[in-house]
């Protein structure tokens, strides 16, 4: 069964002097139960509209989106009770706790005081911010501040969890804990729709991924197809001896410091790393990162986006 | 969640948004008190000596003044949990119905200002002593216009986009719901064609109604002589405070169009 369904989802923003911005184009898409499902794309492609249309907080131009096979502008005093939302660039209160933030959140949600105190005591714990439990908000960092609210969304173990870039600004470890947190979630059965820039946290957590340019889906799938999906999908990264210019016939140039990277077809693999050899030049080889995939996928040149 | 459990949900708000805050920064009440005490303090100096029967006048006004900014709070809180910190979205996707959050941030307010409300009304009784009726008619005046200003401030707030729009336009709204109506001064020393003016605004009903309670009169009766009706000044104070209630229920933008 499908968690979420939208069909041919639409919406305008009227800005001043009747400006319109298209932000969502026609989208079409299906989250299966239990699934947890990555959307990509560039600031203003249309992620954040697509989670505020789902999660009942914004109404569409045209076309539909169904929870649980329920409408949400019809039924979104019922769908509300089965889901959380973890809003892009949010920031907890300033005068409580990250222990009093999660159980506030889940008794003002209806958990009574028992269930309550336990299930924060496990997502304060499992979220590490029992060093922090008890000190108020507004004295933490902004990476401490946003696992607060991750964990007052995680806490709930709502049916389906929406979450707008939910690492933003947290250190690798931070990271590693909070992806350790939403697995649990759906391992429990909660349907989880992420949206990040981390392109690694997206190939690690999702079981698929949809990438979205200018409102429209581009590539619906697995990470690992939408890499093996180019024409270019091998990664040669040169040391210095070789110039960005020599190698552009073989496939996507880029600079990174000191290194040239080159996003080439495995065909052109044995005679440049031959060329390197003779030069004395170091080259390493491996698969396209899923960012580069990413970068293809949408279509600017990736010395542009860096 | 049953009706129970929403009212329930409001407390919690209000306990986690309005009282935890308020035990942890109590200078947060200085805010409240500072403004109404100022006016009441420049009353007392320039008109207390020659006319010591307008202090009651002004200590009513500063009962009425830290309620109705309880409105402009109300504004400034929902506004930026909305469009700052992004927490009225937690909210709104989540069980808790849109009245159960209205309420739990309306109880904050009052929170916030209840200290200086209930300072005004010990001062109130030890300059005019009042008994329990009228105590009860003035807590009932309070909690109109709480409920009143509240309502009105989370209608404005869910019609910006932008912080900066927000604070001069609550300063406005409530300063003149509060300050230029006879709030701290009788309405008698408006001149008389224009003493009908000060009953557009709907908190000079909510004044006039304490004031009747609390049999303080100056000056000469307001002409029309509607305008000493006590049925006038509980159908206007009553009325608004259904009127933007319904408009706040009705008008808000719970989800965004």
């Amino acid at each position: 069964m499908d968690a979420l369904v939208a069909e041919s989802l639409t919406k305008v923003y009227l800005g001043r002097g009747r400006r319109r911005t298209l932000a969502l184009d026609g989208v079409d898409l299906r989250i299966g139960k239990g699934k947890l499902f990555a959307f990509l794309g560039r600031n203003g492609a249309g992620k954040t509209t697509f989670i505020k249309i789902a999660a009942t907080l914004l109404a569409p131009t045209s076309g539909r989106v169904s929870l649980f096979g329920e409408d949400v502008l019809a039924h979104a005093p019922r769908l509300r009770e089965q889901i959380a939302v973890v809003p892009q660039e949010g920031r907890p209160f300033f005068h409580l706790t990250p222990r009093e933030h999660v159980y506030e959140y889940l008794r003002v949600r209806g958990a009574g005081a028992e269930s309550a105190h336990a299930r924060t005591e496990e997502v304060i714990a499992a979220m590490g911010l029992e060093p922090y439990a008890g000190i108020q908000a507004q004295a933490l960092s902004g990476g401490l501040q946003q696992r607060t609210l991750v964990a007052m969304i995680l806490a709930t173990e709502a049916p389906f969890l929406f979450l707008d870039e939910p690492t933003l600004g947290m250190d690798p470890f931070a990271r590693r804990q909070v992806w350790k947190v939403i697995r649990q979630a759906t391992r429990k059965g909660s349907t989880v729709l992420l949206t990040t820039h981390y392109l690694d946290e997206a190939e690690h957590l999702s079981e698929e991924l949809a990438v979205i340019e200018a409102g429209r889906i581009r590539y619906r799938g697995t990470a690992s197809d939408l890499k093996s999906s180019l024409a270019r999908e091998v990664r040669l990264e040169f040391g210095p001896g070789f110039t960005a210019e020599e190698l552009t016939p073989f496939g996507r140039v880029y600079v990174e410091g000191d290194r040239t990277v080159l996003l080439t077809r495995r065909s052109a693999v044995r005679e440049l790393t031959e060329l390197a050899l003779e030069r004395g030049s170091e080259v390493a080889l491996g698969p396209v990162t899923l960012e580069e995939a990413f970068l293809e996928l949408v279509g600017r040149p990736i010395e542009e986006e860096a | 969640m049953t009706r129970g459990s929403q009212a329930y949900s409001a407390l919690r708000i209000c306990w986690f948004n309005g009282l935890i805050p308020l035990w942890r920064s109590p200078l947060l009440v200085a805010a409240v008190f500072l403004t109404p005490f100022s006016f009441l303090f420049f009353l007392f100096v320039i008109e207390g000596p020659t006319n010591p029967g307008l202090l009651p006048f002004g200590i009513t006004g500063g009962i009425l003044f830290s309620t109705l900014f309880a409105g402009n709070g109300m504004l400034n809180d929902c506004a930026y949990l909305r469009l700052e910190r992004q927490l009225q979205t937690i909210f709104v996707a989540s069980p808790v119905r849109p009245f159960s959050y209205l309420l739990g941030m309306a109880l904050s307010e009052l929170a916030f200002a209840a200290p200086a409300i209930g300072l005004f009304i010990l001062i109130l009784a030890l300059v005019h002593p009042f008994g329990l009726g009228t105590l009860l008619v003035l807590l009932g005046v309070i909690g109109l216009t709480w409920l009143m200003a509240t309502t009105l401030g989370f209608l404005i707030s869910t019609f910006f986009r932008q912080l900066r729009e927000i604070w001069p336009i609550g300063t406005l709204i409530f300063s003149t719901l509060a300050i230029l109506p006879p709030i701290f001064y009788p309405a008698s020393v408006i001149p008389a064609r224009w003493q009908w003016a000060a009953f557009l605004v709907p908190s000079t009903y909510a004044s006039q109604l304490a004031r009747v309670a609390l049999g303080l009169s100056f000056g000469s009766p307001l002409t029309p002589p509607l305008l000493n009706a006590p049925w006038f000044y509980v159908l206007g104070l009553v009325g608004s405070t259904a009127l933007f209630a319904g408009l706040a229920s009705a008008l808000s933008r719970w989800r965004e169009p």
